[in-house]
């Protein structure tokens, strides 16, 4: 009980062609009647089209009205169920819910609402558009709810931080019987590993050197695996420390394909020590130690944030032929569950690497409220692409995005860009496309 | 004593919603309900289908046992309020017993007015306010050859329906010179009527009936109706259906404070003018949407909205937010037809009426704008969202620039509005 | 060169045994496979090479049970230890010169953490000037970072202190990393008759395993490790002074574990080697040198020399530099008049040897105790691989000899080698 599985629609795929009415008429009558599908799609080509359906309500009005106790909520599937012998006809559930996504149905005179076809909707099957998904994220909440925050609570990360979130989702999921490594970085910082005496988690947590996770993540496992005890030697980490001081480390660890879970969260710089810049960190970004001033900087270049490009720590990752690498983000945690699945059963296999972009309210200068937001614009401008990687599989999209919005929707949504000139935005621009185009070519070799 | 911190009287959807919204913020605060009813709770607006027969009596209450048990909700059923003594937060029940509350809500409904005809008292005659009267109605109406209606509001035409669907001749008689008067306009009036007497049901309207004597003429007790016209009839099944008026006989003495019209008179979070006491339902006089006044507006999902503030309001619940005032909506099934109406069915002053009618399919729609919104809709056989025009009304939605769109197709064109707008 | 086994075993002597023919490094290796770590980290460094390849040798052939990490770097060597002995592993390294100056900051940490990690230090001068050959400079720069400390004189020594340094760092009053320092070249490829103990006598010498107690990374027993601590918890005592104090009361134990520890083991095996300090020929002496490591069995020769000269001369080795044993030295010092000191490295901050300067704070304490005033003269030689001769120690009695005349103590070094 708690979430529950929903059909989503997103408007700007729907072309009209109705195939999804056709197929709950199909289903739901035995007939092609599109008038008598339980989910209707509204308007037209030039104003865009719209939905009605039920919405599946956690405080379902329809319910509330109904006299006949004809109508209520399944806890268990979520869905608004009807029933037809004790529904007395009097269409007052139509009054109660204001999405029209319980309507009379001509034909047989009665009211009709979708059921979710028991959880395999023929509409959302239907759509060659892709407009219609079944969104399965509920099952996070339910199953995730029910294992133990291994965190203790109230960790001090800043206002709007997404990290919190990832660290609590990870240890859930990973289970108690853990290592944890939280090398110097924002992850410590909040409390991880506790303070004077105190610790953080439930599990064996260290705070190790910014240099040295992996190796001593690989000390640990590798003794217990002698020792024939199974655990996960998970590391929680910043980008500064992954890719700038300690890379030579994990990049040892990830030859030797260690049996850890190395997750890095990437902020794009070192936020937790007051926001500097790191081999992360991206063109053009302010950060402390690349502010923004009238003289040169770096090669003498103006001093407009940072002058080179963002080093690609994932696909380097990439070219150590690891268990499993893959790119994920908070905006998008159905597929971050899956990766995070799939990292720890390759991690008792070998070494698997999980990039997790992280935006930072803080360092990055946006509103506190926008986190998931500027996650979001990243992965849908291109800025961040979501892939993965498997020794047999190759490297593949988990989402593409085929029609990126301009990447000035997503500079735009932080402080950190504000003085972009326009040269420097059609760089990053023509860098997003760049960085795409490597990242297709080597997709399409696996 | 017994003490609650909630009671929470009458045990219909106003009263169920309040369980609910104090539950949500409330987890333990000790809460009772008191329903002079025996049975579980159910919806007086079921009744009809429980005379017909097509209800089952055990199939129609809307919460169990268990329910109550689960939320610790403590349920006293078979005992009336008898008097409130608001100065001691103190409800005195009719078995003696007095229980003191922190906050008490009023839900406690209407009962059927009796007309003061000459003779009433003594004949006998149905009427439909309670799951037993429609348990008794429904038994009498399976002998019934020869019946009477009186009223022919929602309530009225519906018995009307089922006795002639038992093969009852029905004479139903209304004061007013149309079917369903307040709830339909005359075309939509007419097209019920017509589907009443195409079954064959008589329709007496602008009739008033001025006497009533016991009639010998059947094998069950029976009743002559004499009418205004002098005419005379004979029914071996009297239905009185002339209204209803608030339960609130219970504000006497101390209680007498509690300020009344027609109703209990409540504020926008239920409030009434005394401290600690709320009311809700078919017994609370709110607020219009469209004016100030305080209106009855007895219809069901307007009772669930006023529970379900009164009981935020009763918890404390930050998440409340003023009731935005009653208005009417109406849902009638007859003879496999429909007939929905929302909104007010006054014209205001600027207003203007679009109406649309195919006598062949008898579709009829009128539509009440004013200033380019909204006020009322109404249809026969032409289905349309409720909820979606609720919605268009409440939010004062300006539809002119779809204007022609709405009257050619007006559920479609409610749907794609409500997309772009809450969706 | 002289045997450093100043007794003959007693009779309860084990039976007897092996003797093989090994470089220093063999000898490190063997000892560690008779240790039996649970885990052993790798990179190779000059003059460490051979060592590590002993040990991955021992360990491909079956003749020693332990998991082999061949790390990118001597940073990750150290840091995969922690990892092991965190997790409960017995655990050995082996590095040098620029490979410990790489490891340094976890080499910091893990006496911090107390893991009783043993590692052995084929010492190498350097860094630059460039130079692979021997030389102190590497353990002596490392000198003030919290690890035991002791250096060896022979092959055989070598083999017996390495097994012994795991004895000593999982003691329950010490647990702290040890480095066992053999010099590089001398020691390291010099080649000697060695006694291999037998493994089930060092087994039983060696007893439980004792690794972990104290800090884990363990889900059984779920702690943080090692995390901030600020200057004061303002709940009593500051966390991090606790813990200072704590090292170095580790520390100061580890002098009588050490004691302890080559006692037992003289007793099981035979052969009983000066925990501490050595004196040799110091009977009667008037005057004394003072050496590390290698260099003393040449110094023992000299003072044999010497004496059949008729100078009243002796010599003192320490074994144990790290801690400094204050107290067993002033007992060496107390009855001589005049000291010279060899160091094989340089300590710049005071234009002298190191352990000259270490001496003079044992000085200061033998002066505050009889009023004695000892002059003392630092002496360096022996710098990247150079050679220390007996004709070198005879220059240094004889100018220490020149102190009890009257001679002033120079505050300028000696340079042995300066010459050569």
């Amino acid at each position: 009980m708690g979430a529950f599985n929903t059909i989503a629609f997103d408007a700007n795929k729907c072309d009209g062609c109705g195939d999804c009415m056709t197929a709950c008429a199909t289903a739901k009558t035995g007939t092609t009647e599109i008038s008598r599908s339980r989910l209707q799609i509204a308007g037209n080509a030039a104003e865009g089209f719209e939905l009605a359906l039920c919405r599946q309500c956690g405080d379902p009005k329809c319910v509330t009205v109904c006299p006949a106790g004809a109508l209520g909520k399944d806890y268990a599937s979520g869905v608004i169920d009807w029933n037809g012998d004790k529904c007395v006809d009097c269409l007052l559930c139509t009054v109660g819910c204001a999405y029209a996504g319980i309507a009379l149905d001509e034909a047989s005179g009665r009211v009709a609402k979708c059921d979710m076809c028991d959880g395999s909707p023929a509409c959302v099957s239907a759509c060659p558009h892709d407009a219609l998904k079944l969104v399965t994220t509920s099952r996070i909440y339910n199953e995730v709810g029910d294992w133990e925050d291994l965190f203790a609570p109230g960790l001090a990360g800043c206002q709007g931080c997404n990290t919190e979130l990832l660290m609590r989702h990870t240890l859930r999921r990973v289970g108690p019987d853990t290592v944890l490594a939280t090398p110097p970085g924002c992850v410590p910082g909040m409390g991880s590993v506790g303070f004077n005496g105190t610790t953080g988690t439930k599990v064996p947590v260290f705070h190790p050197l910014l240099t040295n996770t992996a190796p001593m993540l690989a000390g640990v496992k590798r003794h217990y695996k002698r020792i024939g005890r199974e655990v996960t030697a998970l590391a929680i980490a910043g980008d500064g420390g992954a890719s700038d001081v300690g890379f030579q480390s994990l990049s040892g660890a990830a030859e030797r394909n260690e049996q850890i879970l190395f997750m890095v969260v990437d902020n794009e710089g070192y936020m937790n020590t007051g926001m500097q810049r790191s081999s992360c960190t991206p063109y053009g970004a302010w950060t402390s130690t690349t502010p923004v001033g009238q003289g040169t900087g770096s090669g003498g270049l103006p001093s407009q944030g940072k002058t080179q490009d963002a080093k690609n720590l994932p696909l380097i990752m990439v070219n150590h032929r690891c268990e499993y690498v893959a790119t994920a983000s908070t905006a998008y945690m159905e597929d971050l569950y899956d990766k995070l699945d799939k990292a720890i059963a390759a991690s008792k296999r070998g070494f698997a690497y999980l990039h997790v972009y992280s935006p930072c309210t803080t360092g990055w200068r946006f509103p506190t409220d926008q986190n998931m937001e500027v996650a979001r614009k990243a992965v849908e401008t291109n800025f961040v692409m979501l892939w993965e990687y498997t020794r047999a599989g190759g490297l593949r999209f988990t989402r593409p995005v085929d029609e990126p919005l301009p990447v000035t929707d997503y500079l735009k949504a932080m402080g950190r860009f504000r003085h972009l000139s326009e040269d420097q935005i059609s760089h990053i621009q023509g860098k997003v496309v760049e960085n795409l185009n490597f990242v297709k070519q080597m997709a399409h070799r696996a | 004593m017994e003490t609650t911190k909630y009671l929470v009287v009458g045990s219909s959807h106003a009263a169920l919603e309040a369980l609910t919204a104090i539950r949500m913020h409330d987890t333990d605060g000790s809460l009772t309900m008191l329903t002079r009813d025996a049975h579980l709770p159910y919806s007086p607006t079921v009744l009809p289908y429980v005379v017909s027969g097509r209800s089952a009596p055990d199939t129609v209450f809307l919460r169990d046992e268990k329910f109550f048990a689960r939320h610790q909700i403590s349920l006293r059923r078979g005992t009336a309020l008898k008097a409130l003594h608001p100065a001691r937060n103190t409800a005195e029940l009719a078995d003696g017993s007095q229980i003191a509350y922190e906050k008490i809500l009023l839900a406690t409904g209407a009962s059927p007015a009796i007309p003061p005809i000459p003779g009433i008292a003594q004949v006998s005659y149905h009427v439909l306010r309670t799951l037993d009267d429609a348990t008794k109605l429904n038994a009498a109406m399976k002998a019934s050859k020869q019946a009477v209606v009186m009223g022919a509001g929602l309530v009225g035409m519906h018995a009307a329906e089922n006795l002639v669907k038992a093969g009852a001749k029905v004479t139903i008689v209304e004061m007013a010179k149309q079917l369903t008067d307040g709830y339909f306009d005359a075309t939509a009036a007419a097209l019920i009527e017509k589907a009443f007497t195409d079954n064959g049901a008589t329709i007496l309207t602008g009739s008033r009936v001025v006497k009533l004597a016991p009639s010998s003429a059947f094998a069950t007790p029976g009743a002559t109706i004499t009418l205004e016209s002098g005419a005379t009839l004979e029914a071996d099944l009297l239905l009185v259906a002339t209204g209803v008026r608030p339960n609130m006989d219970f504000l006497t003495g101390e209680g007498a404070a509690v300020e009344r019209d027609k109703g209990i008179l409540v504020g926008e979070r239920m409030q009434t003018s005394v401290p600690n006491v709320f009311a809700a339902g078919d017994c609370a006089q709110a607020k219009s949407f469209y004016s100030d006044t305080k209106v009855m507006n007895a219809i069901l999902p307007d009772a669930a909205e006023q529970g379900r503030i009164a009981g935020m309001a009763m918890a404390g619940d930050p998440g409340i937010k003023d009731y935005p005032g009653g208005i009417p909506v109406n849902t009638y099934h007859f003879f496999g037809r429909h007939a929905i109406s929302v909104g007010s069915s006054k014209v205001p002053e600027g207003g203007e009426v679009v109406t649309r009618f195919d006598e062949a399919s008898g579709r009829y729609l009128k539509v009440i704008f004013h200033e380019g919104r909204l006020t009322g809709i109404y249809g026969v056989n032409e289905f349309f969202d409720a909820g979606v025009m609720s919605q268009l009304i409440l939010r004062r939605i300006d539809l002119s620039p779809v204007r022609e769109h709405f009257l050619a197709e007006p559920m479609k064109s409610a749907r794609e509005i409500m997309s772009l707008t809450w969706r | 060169m002289s045997t450093s086994t100043l007794e003959k075993p007693p009779s309860s002597a084990p039976a007897k045994q092996k003797v093989i023919l090994v470089e220093g490094n063999e000898a490190a290796a063997l000892g560690v496979a008779l240790a039996r770590p649970d885990m052993v980290a790798v990179y190779p460094i000059t003059p460490q090479s051979s060592l590590v390849e002993h040990v991955a040798k021992l360990i491909a052939d079956g003749k020693m049970d332990a998991d082999i990490v061949d790390a990118e770097g001597e940073h990750s060597v150290l840091s995969v230890l922690q990892g092991g002995a965190l997790a409960g592993a017995r655990t050995y390294t082996a590095t040098c010169g620029p490979g410990l100056a790489f490891m340094f900051e976890p080499y910091f940490r893990t006496s911090g953490m107390r893991l009783p990690i043993v590692m052995s230090i084929v010492t190498r001068d350097g860094i630059t000037p460039q130079s692979v050959w021997g030389g102190h400079q590497d353990a002596m720069t490392v000198r003030e970072v919290g690890w035991v400390q002791v250096y060896c004189e022979t092959v055989q020594e070598v083999l017996d202190t390495t097994i012994m340094a795991f004895k000593i760092a999982e003691h329950h009053d010490v647990m702290l990393p040890v480095n066992v320092c053999l010099d590089g070249n001398y020691l390291s490829y010099g080649t000697s008759r060695v006694e291999l103990p037998d493994q089930a006598e060092v087994d039983a010498f060696m007893g439980d395993k004792n690794v972990n107690w104290h800090v884990a990374l363990d889900p059984l027993r779920p702690m943080a490790v090692d995390p901030l601590t600020g200057g004061s918890s303002g709940k009593g005592p500051s966390t991090f002074v606790r813990y200072r104090k704590g090292q170095c009361k580790g520390m100061q134990n580890s002098l009588r574990v050490i004691e302890d520890v080559h006692e037992e083991w003289a007793v099981r095996f035979g052969r009983r080697y000066a925990p501490l300090v050595e004196d040799y020929r110091m009977e009667d002496a008037e005057f004394a040198i003072m050496t590390l490591g290698s260099m003393s069995g040449a110094g023992k020769d000299a003072i044999d020399e010497a004496r059949d000269a008729g100078k009243r001369v002796g010599l003192i080795k320490l074994k144990t530099f790290s801690p400094f044993p204050v107290e067993a030295l002033i007992k060496s010092l107390k009855n001589i008049q005049a000291l010279g000191v060899v160091d094989r490295s340089v300590g710049f901050r005071w234009n002298c040897g190191p352990m000259y300067q270490e001496t003079l704070g044992a000085l200061y304490r033998l002066g505050q105790a009889t009023g004695k005033m000892l002059p003392a003269q630092s002496f360096i030689g022996g710098l990247a691989g150079a050679d220390i001769t007996t004709a070198h120690f005879h220059r240094v009695i004889d100018a220490t000899e020149a102190l009890l005349g009257g001679a002033t103590m120079s505050t300028e070094p000696v340079w042995l080698n300066e010459k050569d």
